[in-house]
C-alpha cells in the first residue's frame, strides 16, 4: 500500500437533469503507484475525463454528483476534503493538462504568468521567484526564456502544449492527469510531446493517467492500462497484457477498427453499433448487445472483474462473463498463437 | 505580422512583446472617425478642467448682468449672451462638466454594479440567473427617462440624485452585456484548468473570466455614456435634472427655447455642444468595436 499514489474504490458518477440521470461512472476501481503510467482508453463518453476529473473533485455540480466510492490520493481521501483543502491539492499534488491547448490558456495573460500563477498560489515565494520558476519551467519544456513575455497567440499549436505541460508541472505534484493531451496535435508534434512527458515525468518521479483513444499512445508511454467502456472497466492490466493477452472482447474489437501495418489490403472491422446512451444502459454487461460472443447470461448480471492468471501478469482483471466456461477463447487469441 | 516575427526572433534580452490591448489600440488609430472621437473627447476633457481658471462661476456663469442680455455673439462674447446677460460661451464650457460628471458618474456606477450583478448571474446560472435577470427585465421594460424622473420626484432634483437615477438604466445595460460574456468565457478550458491549478473561485472570476470580457465592456461603456449625457440633458431640458442656474447643456436648450426665433443661437450652441460630444463618444465606441473584434468587420 505504501508505494500507491492513488486508489480509486467503486467510484459512481452520475450526471443528474432534468430528462434524465445519466450514469457517467458506474463502479470504477483502479490503484495507480508511484512512478507508474496508466492509460484510461476507451470511446468517447465513456466516462474517461468524468473519472479523472472526479481525482480533483472537479465535476461539474451541477448537473454532476459523486454518488459513491472514495478517491485515496496518498492516503487522503479527496471527495472528503474541504473546499479549501481542495484547492491546495489542485495544483500541487495533482495537476492536470487538458485536451485542447488552443483555449487551455488565458489570451489577455503572458505565458510566463500564468506558469507563476501556479507557483504563487502553491508556494511561498515572491513575484519574481514564481517568475523565474516560470522561465526555468519553459527551458525545461523547451522553449527559450523570453519567450515568458509573449501572449498564447504567438505561439503554436505545439508549443501551447508545451506551455500547458510547463504549468502542469511547476508545482512538482505527485501524479499528473492527461486528458487526451494529444488529441489536438498533429502526429509529428505529437511524437515530440509525448517524448518530453515521458522524460519529464521519469526526471521528476511523476505517476500520470493518461486519457486518450489513441491505442498507440498507449503502446508508447503506458505501463499499465485500464479500457473502460460505458463507466466501467472492463479490461486492466500491465501494457504487455492488453496488447499481447488481450482478454475482453470490447478490447479485440478496439484493436480490428484498426489499421492493420502487415495486412494493408484488409478490411477495417469496426465494433458493431453505437456505445449504449448512459442514461439508459442495458443490464447486464453494457457491452453485450454488441459483443459477437455473447450469450444471454450475459445480460442477466453484471460481469465482476477477475484475475486471468495463465500467461498474463498478476495485474490482469477481466470483466467478462464468458470465462466462465474454461475452453472460452477470443478470436485474437485464437489464431494470433 | 512582419514586426510580430522580429520582437519574437530576436536575442535574449528580455522584449516586451505587444499584449492584445496595444494591438488593438493601434488598430484603434487606423481609424479616422475613433481618433477624431478621441481627439474631441480629450479637448472636451481638457475645457471641463479649465473652465474654472477662465471663467468665474459666481460671476461670469451664473451672476446675472441685465445690460449685456441677448447680445449675439462677438468678440466680447464669443456665444453671444443669454436673456439675463450671462455669457453663453462660458456656460457652455461650465456645462461641460456637468455632462462628462454625469455621463461618466452614472455610467461608472451602472458598470461596478451591473459587472457584479452580470458575472453572478453568467457564473453561477440557474436561480441566481433567473433571479438577477428578471429584475433587470423589469428595468429594462420601463423606458429609461420614466425611471429616472420617478427617482428624481422621490429623491429631489440634485447633480448627485441624477447620476444615482442614470445609472440604474446604465447598469441594466452591463448586466446584460456581462452576463452574456461570462457565459462564454466561463466554460472556455483556461478557466476549467484554473480550477485544477487549485485557484479560488473569486481569483478565476477577477484574473481569469473578467479580463476576457472586457471587449463588450468598454464598448458599452463608451456608447452608453453618450446615451446618459443625452438622457442627463432630456432630464434637464424637462427640469428636473441639474437644477438651476446651473449651466447643464440641457438647461441652456431648455432656457433658450422661447427665445427661438429672435435669438436661435442660444438653442443651437449648446444643442450643437451636446451633438458633438454624444457623435464623437459614439464614433470611438463604434471605432472600439472594430478595433476588439476584427473579425466582426471583415
Amino acid at each position: 500500500m505504501a508505494d500507491l499514489v492513488l486508489d480509486i474504490k467503486d467510484l459512481v458518477v452520475h450526471y443528474e437533469t432534468e430528462d434524465a440521470d445519466v450514469h457517467a461512472v458506474n463502479g470504477i476501481s483502479f490503484q495507480l503507484g508511484k512512478k507508474t503510467t496508466l492509460g484510461l482508453v476507451g470511446e468517447t463518453g465513456a466516462g474517461k475525463t468524468t473519472t479523472a476529473l472526479s481525482i480533483l473533485n472537479l465535476v461539474p455540480n451541477p448537473p454532476g454528483k459523486i454518488k459513491s466510492g472514495s478517491i485515496v490520493l496518498d492516503g487522503v481521501d479527496v471527495l472528503k476534503l474541504s473546499q479549501e483543502e481542495l484547492e491546495k491539492v489542485r495544483g500541487n499534488d495533482v495537476a492536470m493538462i487538458f485536451q485542447d491547448p488552443m483555449t487551455a490558456l488565458n489570451p489577455v495573460m503572458t505565458v510566463g504568468e500564468q506558469i507563476a500563477e501556479s507557483v504563487e498560489l502553491h508556494e511561498k515565494v515572491s513575484k519574481q521567484e514564481a517568475m523565474e520558476r516560470a522561465k526555468e519551467m519553459l527551458r525545461l519544456v523547451g522553449i527559450a526564456e523570453n519567450r515568458a513575455y509573449d501572449y498564447p497567440h504567438q505561439f503554436s499549436g505545439g508549443m501551447k502544449q508545451r506551455v500547458v505541460i510547463a504549468i502542469a508541472l511547476a508545482c512538482n505534484p505527485k501524479l499528473l492527469i492527461a486528458d487526451e493531451p494529444t488529441t489536438a496535435l498533429d502526429v509529428t508534434i505529437q511524437a515530440q510531446v509525448l517524448e518530453l512527458m515521458k522524460n519529464l515525468i521519469r526526471e521528476y518521479d511523476m505517476s500520470m493517467i493518461l486519457i486518450t483513444h489513441d491505442l498507440g499512445v498507449v503502446a508508447e508511454i503506458c505501463d499499465d492500462v485500464a479500457v473502460v467502456y460505458a463507466g466501467r472497466i472492463v479490461e486492466i492490466g500491465t501494457a504487455d497484457d492488453i496488447f499481447n493477452h488481450t482478454h475482453h472482447p470490447y478490447t479485440e474489437g478496439l484493436f480490428d477498427s484498426l489499421p492493420n501495418l502487415k495486412e494493408r489490403g484488409e478490411e477495417l472491422q469496426p465494433i458493431k453499433g453505437l456505445m449504449p446512451d448512459p442514461s439508459n444502459l442495458p443490464p447486464g454487461c453494457s457491452f453485450a448487445p454488441r459483443c459477437p460472443y455473447a450469450t444471454d447470461a450475459c445480460s442477466k448480471k453484471v460481469p465482476e472483474l477477475r484475475p486471468v492468471g495463465g500467461t498474463s501478469s498478476s495485474k490482469h482483471m477481466v470483466a467478462c462473463d464468458a470465462y466462465d466456461d474454461p475452453k472460452f477463447c477470443l478470436r485474437r487469441n485464437k489464431d494470433g498463437k | 505580422m512582419a514586426k510580430k516575427a522580429n520582437t519574437v526572433s530576436t536575442n535574449n534580452d528580455v522584449i516586451k512583446s505587444r499584449s492584445q490591448f496595444q494591438e488593438v489600440f493601434h488598430r484603434l488609430l487606423k481609424n479616422k472617425g475613433a481618433v477624431i472621437g478621441m481627439i474631441f473627447l480629450l479637448v472636451l476633457v481638457i475645457i471641463a478642467l479649465i473652465s474654472p481658471l477662465a471663467f468665474d462661476y459666481e460671476t461670469q456663469v451664473i451672476g446675472q448682468n441685465m445690460a449685456d442680455r441677448l447680445q449675439g455673439p462677438s468678440a466680447a462674447h464669443w456665444f453671444g449672451t443669454d436673456e439675463y446677460g450671462r455669457d453663453l460661451f462660458a456656460r457652455i464650457m461650465w456645462g461641460s462638466r456637468y455632462s462628462l460628471i454625469i455621463g461618466f458618474g452614472a455610467v461608472t456606477i451602472g458598470l461596478v454594479v451591473g459587472t457584479i450583478l452580470g458575472a453572478i448571474a453568467g457564473f453561477k446560472g440557474g436561480i441566481w440567473d433567473q433571479l438577477i435577470m428578471r429584475f433587470i427585465d423589469i428595468f429594462y421594460s420601463i423606458p429609461n427617462i420614466m425611471i429616472a424622473v420617478v427617482i428624481v420626484s422621490v429623491l429631489g432634483t440634485s447633480t448627485v440624485n441624477l447620476v444615482i437615477a442614470l445609472s440604474f438604466s446604465a447598469a441594466t445595460g452591463f448586466c446584460r452585456v456581462v452576463r452574456a460574456a461570462v457565459m462564454t468565457v466561463r466554460d472556455q478550458e483556461y478557466v476549467e484548468s484554473s480550477y485544477a491549478m487549485g485557484l479560488p473561485t473569486w481569483k478565476i472570476i477577477a484574473k481569469h473570466i473578467l479580463p476576457n470580457c472586457l471587449s463588450p465592456i468598454i464598448v458599452q461603456y463608451t456608447l452608453q455614456v453618450g446615451t446618459t449625457i443625452i438622457s442627463a440633458s432630456s432630464l434637464s431640458f424637462l427640469g428636473i435634472g441639474v437644477p438651476a442656474p446651473a449651466p447643464e447643456w440641457g438647461a441652456l436648450l431648455s432656457g433658450g427655447r422661447s427665445r427661438m426665433r429672435d435669438a436661435s443661437y442660444l438653442c443651437v450652441l449648446p444643442g450643437l455642444a451636446i451633438l458633438f460630444t454624444v457623435l464623437a463618444l459614439n464614433l470611438l465606441g463604434d471605432g472600439l468595436r472594430d478595433a476588439l473584434d476584427p473579425k466582426l468587420k471583415k
